[in-house]
């Protein structure tokens, strides 16, 4: 028991040091897009037309070089700035489709470049047509 | 302007500090019970991507930690529709950014979220099972009719 403690309490230690600096420039991203985008253009690229902001976002997502935790400060921002539920559902959801480089070269190589691209495929489909969904029932 | 920046940042960080503490905690509590060694085992004889996505829903951590056990699986058996399943709901949800997204967007937009994540990692699991043979890895297959010969 006591050893597990001492695990979970070196573990979260470890955690905190590799986690909290990265959310706070995260949150730093999220306050310069604050300052310096407005909201008529947050709403013109991301909110205007569903159709094409959806799977807009599902990219940006993708392609968004950050940790998974640290896109909700980014999306929230946007969400305030007028970007729909939707769009940050497929915008949060999407940054997990790509993972980091190496995680995706271990999966790759593992099963294969006929799976990888299956999952790849099949995860962007269903991601953009969560957040059409999500559009109807939220 | 740019200490402007700085306060709003510090200001909006420590709102969400003691969340993120409390996440980060409660994921590393969750990892010491639900370790690599207990999803493998759990994972090693199943063939049911219900469980196998669910499984996957509570897994907490890296990926990258769990995919050379799953490729020790695979050449053990496990199929790769499962393993895609796991993948899939490991990857879209996790303990640690539950905390974060529900403080962030509420209780409904994360409900929605694990739900969703959820349904499509299982159908993801049975376009898998469908497809399966086509989908092996070349070197694999060739390796495993030299075995059948």
């Amino acid at each position: 028991m006591y050893r597990r403690i001492n695990e979970i309490y070196v573990n979260s230690l470890k955690d905190m040091k590799r986690i909290l600096p990265l959310f706070f420039v995260a949150i730093l991203i999220s306050t310069i897009i604050d300052f310096f985008v407005s909201a008529e253009l947050v709403y013109s690229v991301l909110g205007a037309n569903l159709l094409v902001a959806i799977p807009l976002a599902t990219i940006i997502g993708m392609v968004l070089p950050i940790p998974r935790y640290a896109t909700y400060p980014i999306a929230f921002t946007l969400y305030l700035k007028g970007a729909p539920l939707s769009v940050v559902f497929t915008l949060i959801s999407g940054e997990v489709i790509l993972g980091a480089p190496d995680r995706d070269v271990m999966e790759f190589k593992f099963f294969g470049a006929r799976s990888y691209i299956l999952r790849f495929v099949l995860c962007t489909v269903f991601v953009i047509l969560g957040g059409y969904l999500m559009e109807f029932i939220l | 302007m740019i200490f402007e920046i700085l306060a709003a940042s510090l200001d909006n960080f420590l709102k969400f500090f003691l969340i993120i503490i409390v996440a980060i905690v409660v994921a590393q509590i969750i990892n010491s019970f639900l370790n690599q060694y207990t999803i493998e085992t759990r994972l090693k004889n199943e063939n049911n991507v219900v469980k196998s996505a669910l499984l996957g829903l509570v897994t907490p951590g890296p990926l990258g930690l769990y995919l050379p056990s799953l490729k020790v699986l695979k050449e053990k058996g496990l199929s790769l529709s499962m393993i895609a399943t796991f993948i899939t709901s490991q990857t879209l949800v996790g303990p640690l950014r539950s905390f974060i997204e529900v403080e962030y967007f509420g209780a409904v937009f994360f409900t929605y979220r694990v739900v969703f994540s959820f349904f499509s990692a299982v159908a993801i699991g049975i376009v898998y099972k469908r497809l399966e043979r086509h989908l092996e890895p070349k070197d694999t297959s060739n390796n495993q009719s030299k075995a059948k010969r």
